[in-house]
């Protein structure tokens, strides 16, 4: 078990290296760099920058090197523990998503538990009471939350919310708490705002875990065990709880690994119409922007992110999953 | 059987009645509408009117007064008292309406780090040595009390407010000018280029200290232009403005020597840079002169920094040590604070406004929601108002005049009546009713009639007005004669149908790809095949720079003031989203040694502007004009509708907001609404 862990960290490391390079250098793909990016959006605002501050910018910036200078330069910071300063923010990349990240955690950690609290149960119901209207109904509902775009269901609560609520629009926060330090007040007007992003974020998984863990309880169902189960007198209850349902949540174990980094990445547009704080609209910004180190750090993070899951993953699956364990010795 | 094929038919003729039923209807209720609209509209575009700078020393209020707070602090020891803050020659401002009462919260949104402007707008004052009044046309004393050209336009005078005070109370003086030039502008690490704005026909000028409180700018050549430039949004205007790219023409010299290697030392500064998280003491220097990001560093405009542009939420609190006084004596600004909170997305940005979110309102605010916003406006307790722009055009087509990939169509680019016959093919009340809802002016590039530079009623249909007959006819007579199957021209190589290319940019504030697309649709009726390029900034960057553009979309705002931003009006960027020639601007920046030398016409308009900037004013505007016309007549660049809303045109304002103008000139140069002074906005309770 030990040596399997230490192997797969090892890899882990060699994949970090990998994603830091193509991100680095597929971030660069798009032509011109910050500054053409800078001048476009300035232009954009009615604003002007001259031919002399736009050369006098790429010289500050270090823009006029070759890439893999640039790339050096941005390992060799991160060996310092210094991930560089965003050009877009003026601040040093570490501030600029610190902040977010812990709102992104919890916001993102909302969503999965909404989700799995909403889709489990109803998916073992599906399962059990199959083809009965409390099925048909639930599977409706979860592919209405498959199909309709999040950004448009986003965008059509927030109206509602204003139309019907006078609710504020956007955010995680009341103009109040938004800069106040954390205090109890300040957590419970977070919890206020949570419930409309996390129920957008988490409406489109649900129905993907519904159908999942009603098909893989569908199969165990009629496995012979259950049969034996049943006919030595054990509860219903029992009988579909303490066996098939633990087989069936076997693919949701190995889904963590890229859940995490999914609903980051997956949630960018419901963030950027939500006005959520978090990383997701940072990344968006940064790409456009062509904010290297930014954007470069972002996308290494989301890595770091994809490859542990996928490591804790694999160690649950081992642990939850006795068969896996036996193939190993 | 027979009995279904009966229904059918009564079928047929019952939807049928449905369905004109149904559209009579809706139409009415369109017509309603458009007619409550359009009745709305006019009562949208208010008078030009703002509030009036004194600059007669009699009139200065003999007794200052302060904001209650600020009171406080005096009373408790912690504040010298006003008179002594502001000094003996305060800034004079006689508000729109009313004397105002002092308090409260402005409440605006922004879209992030990049979004300076915003503050710049709203809050930085304005802090120009000079700037423009209400109507946008005269110059006027502001941060300078008074200037004199002398030394026939080659030296420029400024005169400072004696006691001035930075916002931490140290005196500002003629050393803050002498440090910037010296010390910021010489410096080659800091300003690897120097500006334009600082040279008359390419050579450099100089500032000098006359005594305290006078400067002397000096220049080898007459440079009357200079006014204009320092009241302008250019590269002299202001700290607040320009300090981040380390120009403005003054700094607050007792705070930024302590980053600057001259006063404090290189290792010193190594190690204050390395404590910092910088890379290099250039880029911590040019932020902590960054009056959006750095909430220490001294200010003269009259709201401050206090939580900075890259956190969610940009704050800025009163000044005490504001120069601003209006006529009873009180300091400005009555109002406490201004918050704008981050709105990353625009959609967002526009419904926090809808919901009556923000008090002042006047960026990122879409024209096409016009209708949203008249219908919550009791709701939301606010007024909407429209400011059109006084350029000529809030959409243009550029041609690429320097375009050399393929030379069949270069030929065309440069064919006077190939423009003009293009020009005449667009409808432009069409294009008004639709992406303007009837707000805009059909127009060539010239800018509005009460322009100063304007040259005449004549120019404003001059090639601007729809004529297909016309059209067709200029082009058949240019060569264009032969037609395909489809009604398009013939390339007159033999290559086929003759194919132009416009390159757009999605996400505007205006759409000008679909904008373009129905143009698209108007030209096939002149037998001119176009195609509609939606490209992303950068690539759009990109493509203009290397010359490879052929029609562009832009507007042309900030044209109104021709001599500071002359962008839009003839080949002068070299690097830009859309451009008229980049070669030719090569050229014209270079003074001819790199780049293509232009056509005749072009050269003699490049030359009378050039030499606009040396000359006194009457002989200027007289030039200016001049630009006009050649621009109009040649149509390098066709006006599509100007005077029109669209780019920062839509306000937004609460009803209980006071000295609120009810029209205002929209322009980049007066930095609207800033023209209009916010200092005087107050809240009326």
């Amino acid at each position: 078990m030990l040596a399997y862990i230490g192997r797969r960290a090892l890899l882990a490391i060699f994949t970090m290296w990998a994603i830091s390079v193509l991100a680095f250098v597929i971030i660069q793909l798009p032509p011109g760099d910050y500054v053409t990016s800078y001048i476009a959006q300035m232009a954009s605002m009615g604003s002007v920058v001259t031919d002399e501050e736009a050369q006098n910018l790429r010289i500050q910036y270090g823009l006029g090197q070759p890439i893999y200078v640039q790339y050096l330069k941005w390992v060799a910071l991160i060996a310092q523990g210094n991930f560089g300063m965003s050009m877009e923010w003026r601040r040093p990349v570490t501030e600029v998503i610190g902040e977010r990240l812990w709102l992104t955690v919890v916001v993102s950690v909302a969503a999965l538990i909404l989700t799995w609290v909403l889709a489990l149960p109803i998916g073992v119901y599906s399962a059990v009471r199959q083809y009965s209207v409390g099925d048909y109904l639930a599977t409706f509902v979860g592919f209405i939350g498959l199909a309709v775009p999040n950004f448009l269901l986003a965008l059509v609560l927030l109206y509602l919310g204003f139309v019907l609520f006078n609710a504020h629009i956007g955010g995680l926060f009341s103009p109040e708490f938004q800069d106040a330090p954390w205090s109890a007040a300040r957590v419970w007007d977070l919890l206020k705002h949570l419930p409309i992003p996390a129920l957008i974020l988490g409406l489109a998984g649900t129905a993907q875990q519904i159908r999942i863990m009603r098909a893989n309880l569908l199969d165990e169902l009629r496995k012979p065990y259950v049969v034996t189960a049943r006919s030595k007198g054990l509860s219903e209850t029992r009988v579909v709880l303490k066996y098939p349902v633990r087989v069936a949540l076997n693919p949701f174990a190995s889904t963590i690994g890229y859940t995490l980094p999914y609903i980051v990445s997956g949630s960018i547009i419901v963030s950027l119409v939500l006005g959520l704080p978090t990383v997701g609209p940072l990344l968006l910004k940064a790409l456009i922007a062509q904010d290297m180190f930014l954007a470069g750090t972002i996308v290494l993070m989301l890595g770091m992110m994809t490859v542990i899951g996928t490591l804790i993953s694999d160690v649950v699956l081992v642990w939850i999953d006795p068969r896996i364990r036996l193939e190993e010795t | 059987m027979t009995e279904l094929r009966r229904t059918p038919r009564r079928w047929k003729v019952r939807s049928r009645l449905m369905i004109t039923l149904v559209v009579g209807v809706l139409s009415a209720a369109v017509a309603a509408g458009a007619l409550a609209q359009s009745a709305g509209k006019s009562g949208l575009i208010g008078k030009l009117e703002g509030p009036e700078v004194v600059t007669d020393p009699a009139k200065v209020p003999k007794t200052l007064k302060e904001a209650p707070q600020l009171a406080a602090l005096v009373k408790a020891g912690k504040l010298p008292p006003v008179a002594e803050r502001i000094g003996q020659d305060p800034l004079v401002i006689k508000p729109l309406h009313e004397i105002g009462k002092y308090g409260g919260t402005w409440r605006g949104g922004f879209t992030g780090p990049a979004d300076f402007w915003n503050g710049f707008r709203c809050c930085s004052g304005p802090d120009h040595l000079l700037f423009w009044d209400y109507t946008g046309d005269k110059v006027t004393p502001n941060i300078a009390k008074g200037y004199e050209m002398q030394d026939g336009g080659r030296t420029l005078v400024l005169h400072l407010r004696r006691g001035m005070k930075w916002s931490d109370g140290k005196p500002f003086t003629a050393d803050d000018f002498v440090f910037w030039f010296e010390d910021i502008y010489r410096n080659k690490d800091l300003i690897p280029t120097p500006s334009a704005a600082m040279a008359i026909n390419g050579k450099q000028g100089v500032i000098e200290k006359v005594d305290t409180h006078t400067v002397r700018f000096k220049f080898p050549e007459p440079y009357f232009m200079l006014p204009d430039v320092l009241a302008g949004s250019t590269d002299l205007g202001g700290h607040a403005w320009r300090g981040y790219a380390g120009l403005g023409a003054y700094a607050p010299a007792h705070y930024l020597k302590q980053f600057h290697p001259k006063y404090v030392g290189q290792a010193e500064l190594d190690k204050k840079v390395k404590e910092a998280k910088f890379d290099s003491w250039v880029r911590m220097f040019l932020f902590k002169n960054d009056w959006a990001l750095n909430p220490e560093l001294p200010v003269l405009s009259p709201w401050k920094t206090v939580t900075p542009i890259n956190t969610p939420t940009w704050t800025l609190e009163r000044n005490p040590y504001s120069v601003f006084v209006d006529t009873a004596g009180n300091q400005l600004p009555y109002i406490d604070r201004v918050v704008l909170t981050l709105g990353e997305n625009l959609e967002v940005i526009n419904l926090r406004a809808i919901a009556g979110e923000y008090d002042f309102q006047q960026r990122h605010l879409d024209l096409g929601k016009l209708p949203v916003f008249l219908e919550n406006q009791a709701r939301g307790g606010y007024k909407v108002y429209l400011d059109p722009g006084d350029y000529g055009g809030d959409m243009i087509i550029k041609f690429n005049l320097s375009y050399e990939a393929d030379p069949e169509i270069a030929k065309w680019m440069n064919t006077a009546d190939f423009r003009r016959a293009l020009s005449l093919g667009i409808d432009r009340d069409q294009l008004n009713e639709t992406f303007w809802l009837g707000t805009g002016t059909p127009s060539s590039v010239v800018p509005a009639d009460g322009n100063k530079y304007n040259p005449g009623p004549q120019y404003r249909k001059l090639w601007a007005t729809l004529d297909v007959k016309k059209a067709n006819e200029l082009l058949d007579k240019a060569g264009l004669a032969k037609k395909d199957a489809q009604g398009y021209r013939q390339r007159t190589d033999g290559k086929g149908r003759l194919r132009i290319e416009i390159m757009t940019l999605g996400g505007q504030f205006l759409q000008f790809t679909q904008i373009a697309e129905m143009i698209r649709e108007q030209w096939k009726k002149i037998g001119i095949d176009l195609t509609v390029q939606e490209v992303e900034r950068s690539l759009a960057l990109k493509r203009t720079a290397a010359n490879e553009q052929q029609l562009g979309a832009w507007n042309n705002d900030g044209s109104e003031h021709l001599f500071t931003f002359p962008l839009h009006v003839f080949p002068f960027e070299i690097s830009g989203v859309s451009s008229s020639g980049p070669l030719y601007a090569r050229w014209f920046h270079s003074a001819g040694t790199q780049g293509k030398e232009p056509p005749a016409r072009l050269k003699e308009l490049m030359e009378k502007f050039k030499k606009a900037y040396g000359v006194p004013e009457k002989e200027r505007i007289e030039l200016g004009k001049e630009v006009w016309k050649i621009a109009a007549e040649e149509v390098y660049i066709i006006g599509v509708i100007g005077m029109g809303p669209a780019s920062m045109g839509v306000r937004v304002v609460k009803t209980n907001m006071g000295n609120i103008p009810s029209r205002q000139y929209n322009s980049p140069d007066g930095k609207t609404p800033t023209i209009s002074r916010p200092v005087t906005f107050f809240w009326k309770k």
